[in-house]
């Protein structure tokens, strides 16, 4: 029988918040499942939605992007901008058919580290549901004979 | 169409601009880009159905601006473009004044504040055929949309003419050009492709003026003005702003209300 | 080619207890660019740390990736020694193998999986680490102080009398806060005013020390050491200058009937008024929401009969900026009000009050003169019943947490009563008596066994009235929680406390974090517990969590040593975590090409034009340049940039590419 499928979750975060955060969950030793790799930023604002096209195109089957609740932004509104940036790129993204399951955003504080386990597991459980992210992978092979 | 050739005419001879960038006759009906310095050849310069292309690319191509000051025929995108540009401190009102032709009338817009004026005026450009298309693709489902941005993009040979095209791909270097790191693969395959034009679209949110001019451009007919018109409307839809409308900055993806609305944060 | 070392910690069995550390080490010698990688017990002790850097030397290592603990722990300790052994410090980076990892994950093959690519992350984006050089800037050798109850004065105090001025900020008329209301302090039951007040005095008498009273912060702009505050000075109506504070104005004042703050409510005040015989400052205040004059327009009878014509109408809050090096916030808490007890009658059983009322009751100086007397008749209590807990460690009031300081002081009211009132009979009703500390629990039992204080374990479920005296139903749990009623004259309620109602606010405009309940969070629990993640923002006293007087004292004074040991430096080191516009030979010269999107996403304001020109003076190309002084480094910018012009030091587009071509 195959190996049950695990999925490759990427996690881009904020220092100040999401960070020391998922800081927080460890120090509270607060389980959760271990498919996911963090990018520590600065701050949401130095999300480049490049950045988040790259973990997908480069095999990620979802991705968690994360930083301070409005208004608490380390940098004062970092996340405001970030939050457009979203706000567009979300919609674009599904204008070009990209499946905005497996990409979610959240704010997670450094006080949130029970948040912060709980969101984990909750993508990490559904995309596994939703299995490998197989078709921009499958976009490589797309017109080559 | 005379009186723009009388008054591209005049404002050469005058020496008030020392180029016009108008359309000229092309190939068959097609209409190009004519550059005009001499008075004498304004004659040459057309204004009709045909003449779509956004000229206010020119305004940014430094062989263009060492002839001097520029008068431009513009059409209401064009309009929209100066603005932006002005804005972006790409472009001063000294060096250019605009040759507006709306509903079949010339009017000779010589400031950046006569300009706004005429733009405020015009409706939100999305001509009623890309309505259409984002309104087909909006009614598909997502692995629909995906299917047929696949075979489109995989189309695509990076030959950048709808970068070219852009009168707000202005950027010495684009993204795609830089190598350290390697954002955009420099072969052309679905996936890479998806990249650049997910990426350019982004890049023109809330300052696309929506003529479409990239994709006219396209060699192999991929409609990406889709891409960036869809991103400029989802700006306005959101954050109420668009792109070209005003001299001053108003660049929605650089600025921020406290309480922009949306419901996909947890 | 790279030469990277990797270092992994064991941290006792707190990473080697899930993660197979020796897997890990192995596997990052076969990640490209790695030529040395071994695991070792602790990394951050002193053999750790040796161990890094000989082999920094040895092995002429030009990049470290430590994979231990969370970098916001240990990430200076493993830069120094990475210094210390001759290499650039910013060419350390660490991996977080504990609280990311060993921590939160079950032990086994996906953890230590996952740990080797924390490893695998951090050695790409090592390798594309660049040497930085730290940023100098001045520092604005004065402190701001906001709050000026005991913390507030004794954080002030002390940096001013290390010889660094202060601007200390008040919002109330006068300083002294909750403590100058106390009527006797624990465990030693002196008077909480004879203590106080000539800190108050001393306070106001400094030479080093600006007093700005009924002011409030409106923002705060900067960073550490360079900080700009606007206050708003909100108008007393008085001139202060002239006035001698003689207390015509209150005598004559026609309003007489305003509940009085500062006795909590159990005597009245005019419209015009000083808060307290001791305050500091000793000058009225108007109260404009009250005052006849502001209300219909007629009366000023104070400024008829004032003797030094203090008063001014007219006058107008005034908001100043300033230059502040380093803030302490010190800015107290507040209690939970007796309205939010439904089953202790909602607030609306006049006799059944909270602890500040009863300190103003017991005080020498309160509207009783220190004689215990109920607010409904008047009357002494002949039976007095204290509820601790009241809301704290109640989940449904909201309040999980211990209020800590409601365990001593209700076995201090209930002592204070029995002194007062002898033949009265006081009755606690507590969950656990918590009286840890410096002869704490003596003083509790001293409350039972000499001075006769009745303790009952249990919850009080309702108090109601009945035939003029309060009935307080309750459980004994100590005796089979059997069933209480006892008849009460007076019950006092143990109240929790709670953050500032505009915590939160503050907070943000300070940008501060702070935990669920408002309460401001310290940068580290135990081992920064002053500092606030801003750095150059420090805490004192309850602002940060329920705290008792020595504790608010202590940390005050802890909050002053790190201000004048940031104060000491001649000028402030910063990390170069910043962000960087591209300069490239002529004729690009960068590619920037000048659209400026960049200036309005900066939250600094760092962004500035750079205008080229050639020898004749011809300007060739406008570009963005960053001021590096006031970049902090978010890097929003970065990502607004169409060309890739701007990079971030440190988090890098080349870095995190890296990062990400890894996953």
């Amino acid at each position: 029988m195959a190996e049950p499928f695990e999925p490759k979750i990427t996690a881009f975060v904020c220092n100040w918040c999401t960070y020391a955060g998922a800081d927080l969950t460890g120090t509270s030793r607060i389980k959760y499942q271990p498919n996911v790799r963090v990018i520590r930023l600065p701050c949401t604002g130095r999300i480049d939605f490049m950045m988040v096209l790259k973990a997908f195109t480069r095999g990620s089957d979802g991705v968690i992007i994360s930083g301070c609740h409005p208004n608490d932004c380390h940098y004062t509104s970092g996340n405001y901008h970030a939050r457009r940036r979203w706000m567009v790129f979300r919609d674009l993204l599904e204008f070009v058919g990209i499946d905005l399951e497996r990409i979610i955003f959240s704010w997670v504080s450094a006080a949130e580290g029970a948040k912060w386990a709980d969101l984990v597991n909750e993508v990490t459980s559904k995309v596994r549901a939703l299995g490998p992210y197989r078709e921009l992978r499958q976009l490589a092979a797309v017109g080559i004979d | 169409m005379e009186a723009l050739q009388t008054k591209a005419k005049e404002l050469l001879a005058a020496g008030t601009v020392q180029v016009a960038i108008g359309y000229g006759k092309g190939t068959g009906n097609a209409r190009r880009p004519l550059f005009v310095t001499k008075p004498e050849r304004a004659a040459d310069l057309i204004v009709d159905a045909a003449c779509t292309q956004n000229l206010a690319t020119y305004l940014t191509k430094h062989e263009v601006r060492v002839m001097g000051r520029m008068a431009v025929v513009a059409v209401p995108s064009t309009l929209r473009s100066i603005l932006q540009l002005a804005a972006e401190k790409q472009i001063r009102e000294e060096q250019v004044l605009a040759l507006a032709v709306i509903d079949g009338q010339v009017r000779e817009l010589a400031t950046f504040e006569a300009i706004e004026e005429a733009v405020a005026t015009i409706p939100d450009a999305m001509s009623e055929a890309d309505r259409n298309m984002i309104d087909k693709l909006s009614a598909m489902s997502v692995p629909e949309r995906r299917a047929f941005w696949a075979d489109e993009l995989v189309r695509c040979v990076k030959c950048y003419a709808c970068r070219a095209s852009c009168p707000m791909c202005y950027c010495e270097r684009c993204t795609t050009d830089v190598n350290r790191p390697q954002w955009i693969p420099v072969a052309s395959h679905a996936v890479g492709n998806l990249e650049y034009h997910v990426m350019r679209a982004m890049h023109l949110a809330g300052r696309c003026v929506e003529c479409g001019t990239c994709g006219k451009a396209c060699p192999v007919g991929i409609p990406v003005h889709l891409l960036t018109i869809y991103a400029e409307d989802s700006v306005r839809r959101q954050f109420g702003q668009r792109g070209g409308a005003s001299a001053k900055l108003d660049y929605a993806m650089s600025t921020f209300k406290p309480d922009d609305k949306e419901e996909f944060i947890r | 080619m790279a030469r990277v070392g990797v270092f992994v910690c064991h941290c006792g069995e707190n990473i080697a207890g899930t993660v197979d550390v020796a897997a890990v080490a192995k596997a990052a010698l076969d990640m490209p660019g790695v030529v040395h990688a071994v695991d070792y017990k602790y990394m951050c002790s002193d053999p750790g740390q040796t161990l890094l850097k000989d082999a920094i030397k040895e092995k002429k290592l030009d990049g470290v990736v430590v994979a231990a603990c969370s970098p916001r722990m240990h990430e200076p300790t493993f830069r120094r020694a990475a210094e210390e052994a001759g290499i650039n410090p910013f060419l350390c980076e660490m991996a977080n193998l504990r609280e990311h990892c060993s921590w939160v994950h079950d032990k086994g093959a996906a953890t230590t999986e996952k740990a080797i690519d924390l490893v695998r992350l951090q050695v790409e984006k090592v390798k594309r680490d660049r040497p930085l050089q730290p940023i100098r800037v001045p520092i604005t050798k004065k402190a701001l102080v906001l709050g000026g109850g005991i913390a507030g004065i004794q954080a002030a105090l002390d940096i001013a009398n290390s010889g660094n001025p202060v601007l200390l900020v008040e919002k109330s008329p006068s300083i002294g806060g909750h403590m100058s209301q106390l009527s006797e302090t624990f465990p030693t039951l002196d008077c909480s005013q004879c203590i106080l007040t000539p800190r108050m005095v001393e306070v106001a008498r400094h030479p080093l020390i600006t007093l700005y009273t009924y002011s409030e912060l409106e923002k705060l702009d900067g960073f550490i050491g360079n900080f700009k505050a606007t206050i708003r000075r909100k108008a007393r109506k008085i001139d202060e200058k002239l006035c001698n504070g003689c207390g015509v104005c209150q005598q004559k004042c026609p309003v007489k009937k305003i509940p009085d703050e500062f006795n909590e409510g159990l005597s009245f005040r005019p419209a015009i008024y000083v808060p307290f015989p001791q305050a500091v400052p000793n000058k009225p205040v108007i109260d404009v929401k009250n005052c006849t004059y502001y209300k219909t327009g007629k009366c000023k009878a104070c400024e008829k009969l004032c003797p030094t014509k203090a008063i001014r109408f007219d006058q107008e809050d005034i908001v100043e900026v300033h230059d502040v090096g380093a803030v302490v916030l010190a800015t107290g808490f507040k209690t939970m009000p007796v309205g939010n007890f439904s089953e202790y009658g909602y607030g609306k059983l006049k006799d059944v009050i909270d602890g500040m009322k009863f300190e103003r009751l017991a005080s020498a100086s309160g509207p009783t003169g220190g004689a215990i007397r109920r607010p409904s008749d008047g009357k002494e209590p002949q039976h007095v019943v204290f509820i601790a807990c009241a809301g704290s460690r109640d989940r449904l009031k909201g309040v999980p947490y211990c209020s800590k300081v409601c365990c001593m002081y209700t076995a201090k009211h209930a002592m204070l009563y029995r002194h007062k009132v002898h033949g009265g009979q006081a009755t606690v009703f507590y969950m656990d008596i918590r009286s840890a500390g410096k002869n704490y629990d003596e003083f509790v039992r001293r409350a039972i066994e000499e001075d006769g204080v009745k303790y009952v374990r249990g919850r009080v479920s309702r108090v109601y009235e009945e035939d003029g005296q309060l009935v307080v139903k309750g459980a004994d749990t100590l005796l089979g929680a059997e069933p209480v009623e006892i008849r009460a004259d007076m019950v006092v309620l143990a109240t929790a406390v709670q953050a500032q109602n505009d915590a939160e606010e503050l907070a943000q405009k300070l940008h501060v974090s702070y935990d669920p309940y408002k309460f401001f969070a310290e940068a580290h629990p135990k081992l920064r517990p002053v500092e606030t993640n801003t750095a150059g923002v420090f805490l004192a006293g309850a602002c940060q969590a329920p705290r008792d007087i020595p504790e608010t004292v202590a940390q005050a004074s802890g909050a002053a040593v790190k201000v004048a040991g940031l104060f000491s430096q001649p000028t402030l080191t910063r990390e170069p975590i910043i962000a960087v516009v591209d300069r490239q030979p002529p004729p690009v010269f960068s590619s920037c090409v000048g659209c400026f999107l960049c200036k309005s996403a900066c939250p600094y304001q760092a962004i500035e034009e750079e205008v080229i020109k050639n020898r004749n003076g011809d300007v060739l190309k406008v570009v963005a340049k960053v001021n590096p002084g006031l970049c902090q480094g978010c890097g929003t910018c970065v990502s607004t940039c169409r060309t890739k012009a701007i990079d971030l030091e440190g988090f890098s587009n080349e870095q995190v590419f890296a990062e990400l071509m890894c996953i």
